[in-house]
């Protein structure tokens, strides 16, 4: 290898260049992925001083994507070079970050001092590196775990977009069933209604219930960084998002389920959002074997039999200017935020948007 | 020195060591060291670090090293220049 070989020569891309994406695009092409500039935000490119490409890497956020080499420079250094790179910008704002790779190359990270978290054969490893990591969540779950008599401990995992009497009759009834609930709410801010507001109007809906306990998802529960699917509106349920899923379940199964000692958890079914109900199908397959039931409760309906209650048909309803015709699906907190000015803002933002979410 | 924000330095590159360093939320040293030459010099690594941040005065640290068999001086000079970032003292960097 001669000099101009091994002189690396970084630059960040500009996504707005379809000339600079379109040679992205072919470089990454040739090596199997297919780039799409729609789920990332920053990406580098590395060149010698012939300036041929040696390798790239992009960033979503906090999480990694698109990290390549080309054949002839993987002996080099290039690798760790973009991956040291894209970590340091993605620490400057995030605790930590997240790589999704297949999991033949998942060592080449854990030789950097990644960590796996969860693999998903044959599509997805996902590793995490930072300054927080899943055992901080791990200790933060443990501050808030309650002393239990029985095994009846439940969980649920709600985005509440927003919280509606379909949410509320899920969890009044797991209430009813179990000693404790733990109530997860989707700490991502990818939805109309932010995390703040659906957690206020959570708790205030089931303040009545002693037993239902409020906790974060951090980035490990239905995140934008483990299970991109749910947030993006494609609604095509295909082995991506299938697998996505896979690793967002296992990482339930494997590290917040057994410090929480969680037994049961409980979904309400989907009848609309393909994604959603894959989600729902791979939880029934793999949470029994770690030892935690499934408890599936049909929807509620408003009014008559098909008329089924759903958050999606909320926003729809807000779109389309309708919102007076199903305040039947909301409980009184949720009507009243509505009708409130402070409900405004998100109201515009709903017309506007095109987004399922 | 007082850590007031995070800040890293250093590489994953063989022969380098990454230094994240953050404030601690509980006062004291929080050291988490993985290297790749663990079980032959993972005490020398520690005890480096130890004595950069004695020299630096730095109490309350939340430090992780990832280490790919650096020599100690480079362990020192990363230890460095990460604290003097995230105390707000050191700027730029020289490539």
């Amino acid at each position: 290898m001669n000099f101009e070989d091994t002189d690396f020569r970084m630059e960040v891309l500009d996504i707005e260049n379809p000339f600079d994406v379109k040679m992205v695009y072919d470089f990454l092409k040739g090596l199997g992925f297919e780039y799409n500039t729609g789920d990332i935000n920053y990406t580098l490119i590395l060149y010698n001083l012939n300036d041929e490409i040696i390798g790239t890497g992009s960033l979503n956020r906090e999480t990694l994507k698109y990290v390549a080499v080309a054949e002839k420079f993987r002996e080099s250094t290039a690798f760790s070079l973009i991956v040291t790179s894209l970590a340091n910008k993605a620490l400057e704002k995030y605790k930590r970050c997240f790589v999704f790779t297949k999991p033949q190359t998942a060592k080449l990270f854990k030789g950097l001092g990644f960590s796996e978290l969860a693999t998903a054969e044959p599509l997805f490893t996902v590793l995490e590196f930072g300054y927080k990591t899943i055992k901080d969540y791990q200790e933060y779950l443990k501050t808030k775990k309650v002393q239990t008599q029985t095994n009846d401990i439940a969980a649920i995992v709600v985005n509440c977009n927003p919280f509606t009497k379909g949410h509320k009759y899920l969890i009044e009834k797991a209430s009813k069933e179990n000693e404790v609930v733990y109530l997860f709410v989707v700490k991502e801010n990818l939805s109309v209604f932010p995390y703040e507001i659906r957690k206020e109007l959570i708790k205030k809906g089931t303040a009545h219930l002693k037993n239902v306990l409020i906790l974060s998802t951090g980035p490990y529960i239905v995140s934008g960084a483990i299970f991109p699917d749910y947030f993006i509106k494609n609604e095509s349920s295909n082995l991506i998002s299938e697998k996505q899923a896979e690793i967002d379940i296992k990482i339930f199964a494997d590290y917040i389920a057994p410090v929480l000692n969680i037994k049961k958890r409980y979904v309400g079914t989907e009848n609309y959002c393909p994604i959603t109900a894959a989600y729902n199908d791979a939880m029934k397959k793999i949470l029994p074997q770690a030892g935690i039931q499934v408890v599936e409760i049909p929807r509620i309906t408003s009014g008559d039999d098909k008329n089924y209650i759903s958050a999606s048909k909320i926003r729809k309803a807000i779109k389309e200017d309708k919102l007076h015709e199903y305040l039947d699906f909301l409980p009184e907190v949720t009507q009243e935020f509505l009708l409130s000015q402070e409900a405004k803002p998100i109201i515009e933002k709903i017309k506007k948007n095109e987004s399922r979410h | 020195m007082q850590i007031v924000k995070k800040a890293q330095a250093g590489s994953f590159e063989s022969s380098d060591i990454m230094v994240l360093v953050e404030p601690s939320e509980k006062p004291g040293r929080y050291i988490e060291i993985d290297s790749s030459v663990d079980i032959q010099f993972g005490e020398q690594i520690e005890y480096a670090i130890n004595r950069k941040l004695d020299e630096l005065q730095v109490i309350d640290i939340h430090l992780i090293a990832k280490d790919k068999g650096a020599l100690n001086l480079t362990i020192c000079a990363r230890v460095e220049t990460a604290v003097k970032r995230a105390a707000g003292v050191q700027k730029g960097f020289i490539p």
